[in-house]
């Protein structure tokens, strides 16, 4: 029973540190969407800080850490924030997973670079101090020796999870924060700066990662693979709080600590698997996702995330199209014909890791899936090859056999992603690579132990494959295959299939679209070609054992191809050559091995702002610089006339100029122009409603008045002030409230909360609407869709801002509640405030309004008082007939 | 498709007619001899993600080479070292290192590889280029080229293993009859093959093996060691074992059990094959961990008074001043100075092919730095010889000279 006890108690010192990571992991998650696979790296060049700290420069260890934990990381996780996750936020699933894992090699390769340049103390894996006394002293705590830096780990686990729970609970910037990871864009209409919130978020989250890193050190040691090591069972705490709820997370961290002590202590029926133990985080990973985590929206990747890029090329001829990629063929052909046998190799390497790279586009590219376990594939394929042949049978037969080993795998692994979507696939997939590693490929008669299996050349008659020009040759011809294949793929019915499961699995799945054969097939095909590579990369090698495609090379691999452009076989190819190649010249150079993945880690900051590829931004920059690819817009008339313009409007009524204007503004969705020259003016006091049809541009309107979405042409102003380009929070906070269409509420947020984020003190919200007051500590999606429309609207009655503009607020309610909704917009009338109503429905709107204007294809096309609408008027504007 | 296929097999023609011409001067004889010099390089693990380095390889391999080149060379050539490449403990990398070395910069061998992971075997065995080092995987055992300079210590069942680690610490602890041993490895195929190895010599010294247990997580050292020491605590009918011995690769990990087990209150004997490491001695929390410990080079140690060890230093001190000798250093220098042996017989006509077969065909060579290396027999087996160096009061004392034992077969 003590054994029992000290198992539990020492295993929630470990679980401490799982929880910690965790927890920063979580929170950085679900206030700005990114997974950051690099929360390790910092934790690891915090450690590496507090090092050279203490054990080099003689500082003492509470003041290095303090240094390391609550300066140092929180800097790195603001200037991370600038640099990169900032702009991956925005980027899509895909260049979100490999910016991070970029980084996961980039931040520990930069710190040891630095400690080399700085000429600091060499960094010595086993000897980091911990915060305690050193050597540590042993104290007894219920019968279990429990040393004196495992008290502090404890101690400083607890004090962060009541802190971190203080600072999102009760103070206003865990409030925003929360806010935020509810919903972001409604945040920014409350005049939350959701940019400042995600920076705050990525500090603390750096910083909680430091604190674990720096507790974690005096066990680890600096050993950046044991933090990643260390990040992957801390995921696995992460997923078992639903990447959402912090205290959730904190506590499977500390679970997670007891279960490895369990395990280890008692569960010796498992020796005989070699592996297995040590899998456990991974196996509790894969099971968490796949019990608790079912997507519940999106599936596959969704085209509002992962959009594919215009094709700029479009308009060239086909020749045209082709000639940089023939071009490069026949130098590579010559290439490889008259280089000496060494760099013809090296080429011949980086087509192998070109034909890995090929499945990427297939699951990746045209399926929006990133699987992590591509590596695994490979490995899977190339061992059974092996195996097969040592078993007598014939090559041939033996490399199918590989292949369709592969092949199997990859739909297994199909089948739980025909549950889950988007970044839980990615980590199933991460889980499946991980367990592949330590378990699968470490059993002997599958692997032959660490010796491998040996594998003979693939001979033609006249030539065989130990020569590198002839796999260079044999290589191109496999890739011209996968490349025609999947051009057919993308051209078929089912490519079609699956770009409308990709997009839309809801629509497709009623148009009678099988998603899981799509996706089943999708995973078969790229496991096959990764099958098929891994088969050749054995051959070419002439060996294959279960090292040599480890886990950790897959998303290495995946990081190389979506920097290239992962949409198509040319950025396969491409990222093939340059990832055999680069270290090559980094070498002849004479350049550390620490600036290769510096710069590896560069590309993911380029992937933040350009996340299609290299490929991508290429052809995007050629349409740029062509003179004929401009898009027509309508020209925004010059400042002058503007002015005048905007004068003429002032100039007009009672003398009293318009608080808000809209000034002949052109906005719309990337080269789709909707408002083409909208002008519109509301002043202090009047109730300006804007009817039109359905798809008349409304919301678009509404949008760019709260500064939602950047225009291209005109300009708002309010009170005068150009307020163009200020973003919606600072629109917000400057007096301009939008009541977007649907519910303007935080969901998540209890009533109090949810009033909070706009008033310092709700009370007055309370006197007024006692239906609030009694559901104060609910959360405000439980509430019916009046009292959300209300929640809504209160806070404007208590700080009414200068201009309000509600989008379609009478939609969906009870004819009641309408009344209530309609009789605050007279009182806020009253009270001063600039209202601008949009509605579809005319009749409500019509009767508070003072003036009205007609909307009807981006354009405003009758304004004029109340007194002058009639039948013929409505009936024009809605059905464009004169 | 038909353009694309027609294609394909034109290129694929063509593609065979350059092969062939390209086999002719393949492997070309001479390779890496010139009528002055002969080109060496070898593959280490400078850098590893775990932090595992054997980079000092490189000192000890250039330290033996200088004095050969001082000396006038071997038959009027001089070594041309070209150093050493870093693998980084990825076999892939390895594997591209050394066609770097033999088809870049046309070596005629490769001295020293030292590395765990070594992923060039297939290559240099299918090219006949000879390959110096220490032979800790299965990789080099079998083949023609792979030369461990203590033999190929991963040998497979039936072939012979050692068991002079057994013997000389029964030796040293005065009879291994009543006294019971422990040997941890951690949760992979290569440490559990280890084990297997290790247990059997103490077995053939007359120890009772109480425990072999894996159950040590392989990618990093577990946060907490009480589960993992209360086992080995409770082993030996509930007591502890007389001796602990460690396999795992690291010193961390050894560092950790270490400092779990005297937490726990062991008083036992404590041996590992990687302690003799004068960095560890460098941090007093670690030293404290490691007082007491046994640990087992497969060389003469630096403490010794045999004169090939002053030769060594000296040789070192020649070519690096204030250098101070470590295991890997030691490693490089002994493959070094066998691969100028072999040259030596050789003689002065020159290929790797007469290399091979001079090496190949009943080469002896004995020393009081590594014991005794017999080839083609020791491409199977390890040599069976081996020291202990026990650490008190925080510096390393000789507990036993470098002596050769028997090997007994590989039990399956």
């Amino acid at each position: 029973m003590s054994e029992l006890l000290g198992y539990v108690l020492s295993g929630l010192v470990t679980g401490a540190i799982f929880a910690l990571m965790g927890s920063g992991l979580t929170l950085s998650y679900a206030a700005t969407g990114v997974f950051n696979f690099a929360h390790g790296a910092i934790g690891f060049l915090a450690a590496l800080l507090h090092y050279e700290l203490t054990v080099g420069l003689g500082v003492p260890s509470w003041a290095a850490a303090a240094a390391a934990v609550g300066v140092f990381a929180p800097a790195l996780g603001y200037a991370l924030h600038k640099a990169m996750f900032r702009g991956l936020a925005q980027a899509g699933e895909t260049a979100q997973i490999v910016g991070t894992i970029g980084l996961t090699i980039a931040l520990p390769a930069l710190g040891l670079f630095l400690v080399d340049l700085l000429g600091w103390l060499p960094v010595d894996v086993a000897h980091p101090r911990g915060l305690g006394p050193t050597p540590a002293a042993t104290v007894t705590v219920l019968g279990t020796a429990l040393d004196t830096d495992q008290l502090i780990t404890f101690g400083f686990a607890v004090l962060a999870a009541a802190g971190l729970w203080v600072f999102l609970r009760h103070t206003p910037y865990g409030l925003r924060t929360r806010a935020c990871v509810d919903r972001r864009g409604l945040a920014r209409l409350r005049g939350i700066d959701a940019d400042a919130t995600s920076a705050v978020a990525w500090m603390l989250s750096s910083a909680l990662a430091a604190l674990a890193g720096v507790l974690a050190a005096p066990v680890l040691g600096l050993d950046s693979h044991a933090y990643t090591v260390l990040l992957f069972a801390s995921a696995t705490a992460a997923v078992f709080g639903r990447l959402r709820s912090v205290p959730w997370t904190f506590a499977a961290g500390l679970a997670l600590g007891v279960v490895q002590n369990l395990v280890a202590g008692y569960a010796d029926v498992f020796e005989e698997v070699t592996g297995l133990r040590t899998a456990v985080p991974v196996i509790l990973l894969f099971a968490g996702l796949v019990l608790l985590n079912r997507s519940r929206e999106r599936v596959a990747g969704s085209t509002a995330e992962d959009a594919p890029p215009p094709d700029y090329l479009a308009g060239l001829p086909a020749w045209r199209r082709r000639l940089p990629w023939a071009a490069g063929l026949a130098a590579l052909l010559a290439f490889a014909f008259t280089a000496p046998d060494y760099y013809v190799g090296v080429a011949a390497q980086g087509l192998v890791l070109a034909l890995i790279f090929c499945s990427f586009v297939v699951v990746t590219g045209i399926g929006g899936m990133v699987n992590l376990a591509q590596a695994a594939f490979a490995a899977m394929a190339a061992l059974t090859c092996g195996w097969a042949f040592a078993s007598g049978l014939p090559f041939f037969a033996a490399i199918v056999l590989g292949v369709l080993a592969a092949t199997a795998v990859g739909v297994l692994v199909a089948l739980p992603a025909l549950r889950l979507g988007g970044r839980i696939l990615t980590l199933a997939t991460l889980a499946l690579a991980l367990l592949a590693d330590q378990v699968l490929f470490q059993v002997d008669a599958f692997s032959n132990g660490t010796i491998g299996w040996p594998l003979p050349a693939i001979g033609f008659g006249f030539a065989d494959t130990t020569s590198p020009r002839v796999r260079v040759v044999v290589l191109l011809a496999l890739i011209a295959v996968v490349a025609w294949l999947v051009r057919n793929l993308e051209r078929s019915a089912s490519g079609r299939a699956i770009l409308a499961v990709r997009s839309a699995p809801a629509a497709a799945t009623t148009s009678g679209l099988s998603a899981p054969r799509a996706k089943i097939m999708l995973f078969a095909l790229a496991s096959a070609i990764a099958g098929l590579g891994g088969v050749l990369f054995a051959v070419s090698k002439g060996s294959i054992t279960a090292t040599d495609l480890p886990a950790f090379a897959g998303f290495v691999w995946l990081a190389v191809v979506v920097l290239q452009g992962v949409r198509r076989i040319g950025g396969a190819v491409l990222g093939g050559l340059i990832a055999a190649g680069f270290p090559e010249l980094l070498a002849n150079w004479g350049v550390s091995a620490h600036v290769g993945a510096i710069l590896f880690g560069l590309g993911g900051v380029i992937l933040a702002k350009h996340p299609d590829g290299v490929l991508a931004q290429l052809a995007e920059r050629r349409h740029r610089r062509s003179p004929t690819s401009r898009p027509a817009v309508p020209q925004a008339p010059p400042a002058s006339e503007r002015v005048a313009s905007a004068a003429g409007t002032a100039g007009r009524g009672d003398g009293e100029g318009p608080l808000f204007v809209l000034d002949r503004v052109v906005a719309g969705y990337g080269d789709c122009t909707v408002l083409r020259g909208v002008s519109l003016e509301v002043r202090a006091g009047e109730v300006v409603a804007l009817l039109g049809a359905n798809g008349a541009g409304k919301s678009t309107t509404c949008a760019v008045a709260a500064g939602d979405l950047p225009l291209t042409g005109g300009r708002v102003l309010l009170d005068g002030l150009d307020v163009t380009p200020w973003p919606a929070h600072r629109r917000a906070r400057a007096g301009i409230f939008l009541a977007p269409e649907g519910r303007g509420v935080f969901p998540g947020l209890t009533v109090e909360e949810n009033l909070r984020t706009w008033l310092p003190d709700p009370a007055p919200v309370y006197d007024r609407l006692p239906q609030l007051a009694a559901r104060r500590t609910v959360a405000a999606g439980a509430l019916s869709g009046g009292e959300q429309q209300l929640l809504t609207l209160a806070p404007a009655l208590v700080r009414p801002p200068k201009v309000l503009i509600a989008d379609e607020p009478s939609l969906g309610l009870a004819p009641r509640v309408v009344e209530q909704v309609f009789a605050l917009f007279a009182e806020l009338r009253e009270r001063g405030v600039a209202l601008l109503l949009v509605e579809e429905k005319a009749t409500e709107a019509l009767a508070v309004a003072d003036r009205v204007a007609f909307m009807r294809l981006g354009e405003i096309t009758w304004t004029g008082d109340r007194g002058d609408v009639d039948d013929d008027r409505l009936t024009a504007a809605y059905l464009g007939v004169a | 498709m038909r353009g694309m296929v027609l294609f394909t097999a034109a290129v694929l023609a063509a593609a065979g007619c350059a092969a062939q011409q390209q086999s002719g001067t393949a492997g070309a004889a001479g390779a890496g001899v010139t009528a002055t010099g002969v080109k060496v390089g070898g593959v280490l693990t400078k850098t590893s993600a775990t932090g595992y380095s054997t980079k000092d390889a490189e000192i000890g391999a250039r330290a033996r080479f200088e004095r050969a080149n001082a000396a006038g060379g071997v038959h009027g050539r001089r070594i041309e070292f070209v150093g050493a490449e870093d693998d980084t403990q990825d076999a892939a990398k390895g594997d591209a290192a050394a066609k770097k070395l033999v088809q870049k910069d046309g070596v005629f061998a490769l001295v020293p590889v030292h590395a765990p992971n070594f992923g060039g075997a297939a290559f240099l065995e299918q090219q006949g280029v000879p390959w110096f080092g220490w032979a800790t995987g299965p990789q080099w055992c079998g083949t023609k080229t792979g030369f461990g300079y203590n033999g190929c210590l991963a040998p497979k069942p039936g072939a012979g293993s050692q068991t002079w680690w057994g013997r000389q610490m029964a030796d040293l602890l005065g009879g291994a009859q009543g006294k019971t041993v422990w040997v941890q490895t951690s949760d992979s195929s290569g440490s559990k093959y280890g084990g297997k190895t290790i247990s059997q010599s103490f077995e053939a010294a007359g120890f009772t093996v109480v425990g072999v247990n894996s159950a040590l997580p392989a990618a990093a050292p577990p946060p907490d060691w009480l589960p993992y020491v209360n086992k080995i605590m409770t082993s030996n009918q509930g007591k502890a074992p007389d001796v602990v011995v460690s396999v795992i690769a690291g010193t961390k990990f050894n560092a950790g059990l270490y400092a779990a087990l005297k937490k726990a209150g062991y008083k036992g004997v404590l041996t590992d094959a990687t302690s003799y490491d004068a960095n560890i001695l460098k941090d007093p929390a670690q030293a404290q961990a490691f007082e007491g410990v046994i640990a087992a080079p497969m060389f003469e140690p630096f403490e010794s008074s045999a004169p090939e060890i002053r030769q060594m230093r000296e040789d070192v001190e020649a070519v690096v001043p204030g250098t101070r000798l470590t295991q890997h250093l030691a490693i490089g220098y002994w493959s070094a100075d066998i691969f100028l042996k072999v040259l030596e017989q050789t003689g002065k006509d020159l290929t790797r092919q007469k290399f091979l077969d001079t090496a190949n065909s009943g080469f002896t060579y004995e020393s009081a730095g590594f014991g005794r290396i017999q080839y083609p027999k020791d491409h199977d087996e390890p040599n069976g010889c081996g020291a202990l160096v026990r650490i008190q009061g925080g510096a390393f004392q000789v507990a036993r000279n470098m002596k050769c034992f028997d090997n007994v077969p590989l039990k399956p």
